[in-house]
């Protein structure tokens, strides 16, 4: 039997950290860009005449919120294409 | 897919330093740089009272984002205005390249999106320094309490380091999946509608909020 050697579990490890980081990762900008964009819906609903600096600033708000799901992106491409085990 | 996240690089050694030149990255540069280059010049020949399309195109372009700049910092002044718009646009065609098949967006590589972060990062303490003088700028640090410089440090660092990372992560993980798809559907019908979307959408999405963040913390800053 050969058996699992130390470097196939490290890179198994890593894969699987990358999927989890990826995963739980995604949870937090999701649930807080929806948020971001039904706010924005309600205020373009009351005050439809301002609507196009409402998705600038829904825009520019999402994109700040996103950056902690880019940082586990980062660091997902970072277990699977550098972490060689 | 082995190929995804390597990049063409030439290193040669000068004065005892080892030095790396990202090929790619500057070939497609330099592209964009020519192509905005010839734009502009088409845009601006024979300038008439009444434009002709290309004129009418650069005259939407440059006042929109005169009115935005302006709107934002809340002067009259049009000193930001240039490098805004500059900044903006070579962006945009950064983030557009990759859906010319055998380029691929300079963007891609963390490279490009650090040095404009970095080149941002220092505009805005130069403008704030210009604008509020040494102390009050120095004083700003020690807000609420003198306890909370290091961490206002770091804030300002991490600022650099998030505005950078998102553009990076964002194309990266567009080119990423476009990849991985194509390799699943061995590129049939699917992959056109992915480039529009992380292409053109993303693209242009990314490259706007890179833009208004940046003038947003010189906002801040000169505050």
């Amino acid at each position: 039997m050969d058996g699992i050697t130390g470097a196939e579990l490290i890179r198994a490890a890593a894969l699987l950290g990358a999927g989890l980081a990826m995963g739980f990762g995604a949870i937090g900008p999701g649930i807080g860009e929806g948020f971001a964009a039904g706010k924005a819906c309600e205020a373009i609903g009351r005050n439809p005449d301002e609507a196009g600096l409402l998705t600038r600033t829904m825009l520019v708000g999402q994109a700040v919120s996103e950056s902690t799901g880019i940082y586990a992106l980062v660091v997902a491409l970072l277990l699977i294409f550098v972490v060689k085990g | 897919m082995e190929d995804l996240t390597r990049i063409a690089t030439y290193s040669f050694e000068l004065f005892g330093m080892r030095l790396t030149v990202n090929t790619e990255t500057v070939f497609n540069t330099w592209l964009i740089m020519v192509a905005l280059f010839a734009l502009s010049l088409i845009a601006t020949r024979r300038l008439q009272k009444l434009p002709n399309p290309a004129q009418r195109l650069a005259e939407l372009y440059v006042g929109f984002m005169d009115k935005l700049t302006r709107e934002t910092l809340e002067t009259t002044s049009r000193g930001y205005v240039p490098l805004v718009a500059t900044m903006f646009v070579f962006l945009l065609l950064c983030n557009w390249l990759g859906i010319i098949p055998g380029l691929s967006e300079p963007t891609k590589d963390l490279n490009t999106p650090l040095s404009l972060g970095i080149m941002g990062f220092f505009l805005t303490h130069t403008a704030a320094i210009r604008e509020k003088g040494i102390v009050a700028y120095l004083k700003d640090y020690c807000q609420p309490f003198f306890i909370m410089a290091p961490l206002n440090v770091v804030g300002e660092l991490a600022k650099v380091v998030s505005i950078s990372f998102r553009l990076f992560g964002n194309i990266l993980g567009g080119a990423i999946i476009i990849a991985v798809v194509s390799h699943m559907v061995y590129s049939l019908v699917l992959p056109p509608f992915l480039y529009v979307f992380f292409g053109l959408f993303v693209g242009t999405i990314q490259a706007f909020v890179f833009t208004m963040l940046t003038i947003t913390y010189i906002s801040v800053a000169i505050k």
